[in-house]
């Protein structure tokens, strides 16, 4: 072995470390090592004295372990808040949060924390941002938390009731609101997730006129569009299409006689077939319509709906549908949490095919029902009922695993994102952070 | 342990005071200055960055970010200032030296305010550290009005060293362009390109202005083609990428565009190209003329009126109309010319084939002789052409022929001279090689499809036929081996160009053969009828002169008949022979020529010996008729070309041929639309028979009232331009 070359000597708030220049090569050039050792300051390089750093040893010996080892082992001595500090004073922030909880498998999730909320219940939506954090809408509010799950400015929508919440990247997101009657205002905003300032308004022409409009629910694409269900004041209803680096509304799908575009509860949209999924289910209209759209034809290319259908007793309604392109199938699910699947292939499904999984829910329905939601992440379909989520996997859909935390009542929204799962529930304002533990060490 | 207390003073408690903001600053504008002076070995980085973070904790981002602003925009202006001093050629080297410094200190700045880049920056919405930089060079170094012009100055300078021959610092001008670049899109444009392109213009303009003067077209060229090169590569070795195509378009402009008609019909432009082949300079000219508007065509334009001028002379020289083979070849020469050019120095160039084909189509069919011509080369060809040629070869010509023949618009009129041609080629035993004919009847299908050269093929049928039937008429009658051999061809009348001729007598042993042969054809087919052609067909005649002399001798079937009368006779009169005959006269002179008046064929003798056949002549038998050979063929005195009156038949029948033709074709386009206007009705005719030839509008028009007046068409009774179909 030959004499290392490369060691460094610190000394941290009177505790002297030493590590190699190799380790601190991990932080990166946007980091405060990555500048230390850069040529420009490294004239008076000596190995033998110490460079002293006025900051928490106990902090810079967990970041300088993380940078050795890319995990990440906070002591229970060391708040968390106050690692983040000194994270960020290095430059480490995004180790941190890296290295804080593994690649997301529905599979092994584990609880880590529930935060309390400062609305009293009644949310309406959550939404998982790109890099871990998240939003809350309760009402004309939206709540936004970062990573560390800090609250940020929130955002104030001056009672303009809030229908749907999206993120654009980790910056920005895009909140659509009601119209309120007589006021002329409502339609769809993009906002600093940082600061909570209104950045830039969509708008929404028909016949060259700017006309004012409620904006429902939202979907992005990859290639920088923004999709929103639009009911205008003058019956202009049906799916506007913006551009997010102009700003610029780009299209627009009206909604055909007898069917239901406006309205929509969930808007999909599907990479592989270049269309968008629009569902609008009960008890938002009475029947329930789901169609997928090709906008470069205005064409529906597949719709089904339950109009006319014959409603057994236990009749089964849907309640929140989602596309699934890799099985080129439609699955949706009911009040009881029951599954049904419809093929994607040929051009108008005939009929649900209903698993008849569970009977089991049945008489033991909570007092204030929250209904299924629908949701799918790398080839695991989750779906909310009650206060638990159930993981199916596989090419039968067999339930693989349940989440469930009675405190806070039922769940009504959850989503995933960032790696992260967020469930909020109805009765308390609280929603909990479920994440993938780092790998075993072995 | 009270003696050892430590006079500790306390500092009274300020609230939320973390640090001094003023102070802070002071020690980071000192460091920031040290770092532009390049000083700083009395400067710690931790201690640095964690006074900038400071500042930013403590809510002094505002202080801290403007106080940079102020500082580095003042370290700037006195780097300006330090550039407008210098003097003389180290502008560019000191302003590269000064870019270097500044961007070093500029990392370095970043490096200590990283925290403030990260955290303030993005939520006040300044401008990143990086950015700032540039941007504050940009304002107070390179607006600044004096350094602006100087730097401009200074680069077109080198370029325009460089154009006439100077070396240059390259490295320098890409460092510089690289700044101007780095400083955004526009302020290279600004402050440099857009005037370095208007420079290169006048450049290129003075340029070639002289060389127009002084040089010829190909030189012009050379030079055109190795600035565009030059330009080329100073872009790729000092200029934005994005350039190459402004730069070469103002060469291509001034120097080519600008220049086009010029340069095209100067003395030694492209038509003394095309005249000398010159490969080179064509090619030159074919590569800098795409790049402009317009460059391709007008050499187009002069090339086709090149061609169709030299073409005309070519096909309207009175001497070369005497010799249809030798002119022929000359069209196929010239063809060649221009078809090597294309294809060495116009990159095989789809346009110009066109140029090439419809010249040729153009100038071809002013001489009315053309398809007698093509017809008459493809005839020698195959007559005579195969000695020491190989049959690859006649391939070849026969395809470059069929390229002149596709240019004919009078395609039908071929056919019928090489049916003619075809017809003597083959009845008088004259065809060198059955696959060469059938080979180019392939080749006339393919191009005009089966109608074309059905007849054709019906005469090589014909020939095969009579060659069994012979067979046949002998076996059944085995005596007649011992007389004169006979041998019929049975030509199908409407396949051959035949013509209803008086039938001459024929000697006695021979009208009894005949007989024969046609009461045993006739039996063999009902219904047929023979009719003899006495003007075509040879004979073999075995005579003996005077003393004793042996000689086979090839004769015509006309000349048999009159050879054979001496076989009674010693003198006989003009009179006499044409009674006993019945050989059509005019026929019957030429005969008599060309058995007493030339020499060495002379088997009869005539008197008085003049050079014409005269009515009052008399004729013998040659005694003293003398040959080293015991064949003699006695030719015929014919004209290979068509006489005049022939010509005129021959375009007579090609007219007849075409009647029917013009009907049925506007018969089939009125029965498929029921009702079309005059104009478009002649148009689609023409279009449907251009395969064949070209009608006349005024010869449709005709067919067309004919057919009205037949009652397959009526005009419409409201538009009288309309015709409409009759059922």
């Amino acid at each position: 072995m030959g004499v290392q070359k490369d060691r460094v000597k610190f000394n941290v708030g009177g505790r002297v470390m030493e590590t190699t220049s190799t380790t601190l090569a991990n932080a990166g050039r946007n980091s405060m090592f990555g500048a230390m050792f850069d040529e420009n300051w490294n004239l008076i390089t000596n190995t033998e004295s110490e460079r002293f750093i006025d900051r928490n040893p106990d902090c810079f010996g967990v970041l300088l372990d993380l940078l050795r080892t890319g995990e990440l082992h906070v002591p229970p001595n060391i708040p968390e808040k106050l690692l983040y500090r000194e994270a960020l004073y290095y430059g480490l922030l995004d180790h941190v949060r890296a290295a804080k909880w593994g690649p997301f498998d529905g599979n092994r999730l584990r609880l880590s924390c529930s935060m309390q909320g400062q609305a009293p219940g009644d949310g309406t939506a959550i939404r998982a941002g790109p890099d871990g954090g998240c939003c809350v809408a309760h009402g004309s509010m939206v709540h936004v938390y970062d990573w560390m799950l800090e609250e940020h400015p929130p955002l104030n929508l001056d009672y303009q009731r809030v229908n749907d919440v999206g993120w654009v990247d980790s910056d920005n997101v895009v909140i659509g609101v009601s119209e309120r009657l007589g006021r002329g205002d409502g339609g769809m905003g993009l906002f600093s997730s940082h600061t909570g300032e209104l950045r830039y308004k969509f708008h929404v022409c028909h016949e060259n006129q700017v006309k004012s409009y409620t904006a429902g629910a939202l979907s992005f694409s990859s290639d920088y569009k923004i999709f929103s269900s639009c009911k205008g004041r003058s019956n202009e209803y049906g799916v506007g299409v913006w551009d997010q680096v102009t700003g610029k509304q780009i299209d627009f799908f009206y909604e055909p006689l007898g069917w239901s575009l406006g309205d929509a509860d969930k808007l999909q949209w599907l990479e592989g077939s270049n269309c968008l999924l629009v569902a609008t289910m009960f008890p938002r209209k009475d029947n329930c319509y789901i169609s997928l759209l090709d906008f470069r034809e205005k064409r529906m290319v597949w719709c089904w709906s339950d109009v006319g259908a014959p409603f057994a007793v236990d009749e089964k309604r849907v309640r929140d549908a989602i596309a699934m392109e890799d099985n080129s199938s439609i699955c949706v699910v009911n009040e009881f949490e029951d599954l049904g699947f419809m093929d994607l292939r040929s051009s108008a499904a005939t009929s649900i095919r209903w698993s008849s999984r569970s009977r089991l829910m049945k008489g033991k329905m909570p007092e204030e029902p929250c209904y299924p939601k629908l949701a799918l992440h790398a080839g695991q379909l989750f779906s909310s009922m009650n206060d638990c989520i159930s993981v199916f996997c596989g090419p039968e859909w067999v339930l693989t695993s349940r989440l469930r935390r009675s405190y806070g009542g039922s769940i009504c929204d959850f989503s995933i994102g960032g790696d992260r799962l967020f469930a909020l529930h109805s009765e308390e304002n609280v929603f909990d952070i479920w994440e993938t533990p780092t790998p075993p060490i072995i | 342990m009270s003696d050892q207390k430590k006079n500790f003073r306390l500092e009274e408690f300020k609230h939320r005071e973390g640090i001094d903001p003023d102070k802070t600053w002071t020690m980071l504008e000192h460091a920031i200055h040290e770092i532009y002076n390049q000083n700083i070995s009395g400067l710690s980085y931790e201690v640095l960055y964690r006074n900038a973070y400071n500042m930013v904790l403590h809510k002094f981002g505002d202080k801290l970010y403007s106080g940079l602003v102020e500082t580095m925009t003042a370290r700037l202006k006195e780097i300006a200032r330090s550039l407008e001093a210098t003097q003389g050629g180290s502008f560019l080297e000191e302003m590269n030296k000064k870019w270097n410094d500044h961007n070093k200190a500029l990392k370095m700045i970043r490096e200590i305010m990283m925290y403030m880049d990260r955290i303030y920056i993005p939520h006040a919405g300044k401008t990143p550290v990086d950015q700032l930089g540039l941007n504050l060079w940009r304002e107070n170094v390179i607006y600044s009005n004096q350094i602006s012009t100087r730097l401009l100055n200074a680069l077109l300078e080198l370029v325009y060293g460089e154009r006439t021959g100077e070396v240059i610092n390259r490295g320098l001008f890409r460092n510089i362009t690289k700044m101007l670049m780095d400083l955004g899109p526009s302020v290279y444009g600004q402050e440099f390109e857009t005037q370095f392109l208007l420079v290169s213009a006048e450049f290129y303009q003075a340029e070639s202005q002289k060389l127009i003067e002084c040089c010829a077209c190909g030189d012009f060229l050379k030079i055109a083609e190795s600035r565009m090169k030059q330009e080329i590569d100073r872009v790729s070795y000092y200029l934005d990428p994005m350039t190459e195509k402004k730069i070469t378009n103002v060469v291509e402009k001034v120097m080519i565009e600008n220049n086009l008609l010029i340069l095209i019909h100067m003395d030694s432009g492209l038509v003394s190209m095309l005249c000398n082949d010159k490969y080179e300079d064509l090619g030159r000219m074919y590569k800098l003329f795409r790049r402009v508007a317009n460059g391709l065509f007008k050499i187009y334009e002069v090339m086709t009126s090149h061609i169709k001028e030299s073409g005309k002379q070519l096909v309207m020289d009175r001497d070369r109309l005497k010799d249809p083979v030798e002119f022929v070849e000359r069209l196929l020469d010239e063809k060649e010319k221009y078809e090597k050019i294309i294809n060495l120095a116009f990159n095989k160039d789809k346009f110009f084939q066109n140029a090439l084909k419809s010249s040729f189509e153009y100038f071809i069919n002013l001489n009315p002789h053309s398809p007698e011509f093509i017809s008459l080369f493809v005839d020698a060809m195959l007559r005579q052409g195969l000695k020491g040629v190989s049959e690859d070869d006649i391939e070849i010509t026969l395809d470059k022929v069929m390229m002149l023949f596709r240019y004919l618009q009078e395609k039908d009129e071929f056919e019928s001279y090489y049916k003619r041609h075809l017809a003597k080629r083959l009845l008088y035993g004259k065809t060198v090689s059955d696959d060469v004919e059938r080979s180019f009847i392939v080749k006339l299908r393919t191009e005009c499809g089966y109608q074309f050269t059905s007849k054709l093929e019906g005469m090589f049928t014909d020939m095969k036929t009579s060659r069994d039937t012979m067979q046949g008429f002998y076996t059944s009658h085995p005596k007649l081996r011992d007389g004169p051999t006979l041998t019929v061809q049975v030509l199908t009348a409407e396949v051959w160009p035949t013509q209803s001729i008086v039938t001459c007598n024929l000697p006695a042993e021979m009208s009894e053969l005949c007989e024969k042969f046609q009461s045993y054809y006739l039996g063999m087919h009902m219904g047929r009828k023979l009719s003899w052609q006495t003007d075509m067909g040879t004979a073999d005649l075995k005579a003996t002169f005077g003393k004793g002399q042996k000689h086979q001798l090839n004769v015509s079937t006309y000349q048999m008949c009159v050879l054979m009368l001496f076989n009674n006779a010693d003198r006989l009169s003009y009179k006499e022979i044409e009674q006993a005959t019945k050989i059509p006269s005019s026929n019957l002179k030429s005969c008599l020529q060309s058995l007493a008046l030339v020499k060495k064929r002379n088997v009869l003798r005539k008197e008085p010996m003049s050079k014409d056949v005269g009515e009052d002549d008399a004729f013998f038998v040659n005694d003293k008729f003398r040959s080293k050979l015991y064949k003699v063929k006695i030719g015929t005195v014919v004209a290979q070309k068509e006489s005049e009156p022939e010509k005129l038949e021959t375009r007579k029948r090609v007219e007849e041929d075409r009647k029917p033709l013009i009907e049925a074709t506007i018969v089939r386009i009125m029965k498929s639309r029921k009702l079309l206007d005059h104009n478009n009705l002649v148009a689609e005719v023409t279009k449907q028979l251009q395969s064949r030839f070209l009608p006349n509008p005024t010869a449709v028009k005709k067919h067309i009232e004919s057919l009205i007046e037949r009652e397959f068409l009526e005009r419409d009774a409201r538009d009288r331009k309309m015709y409409r179909y009759l059922y």
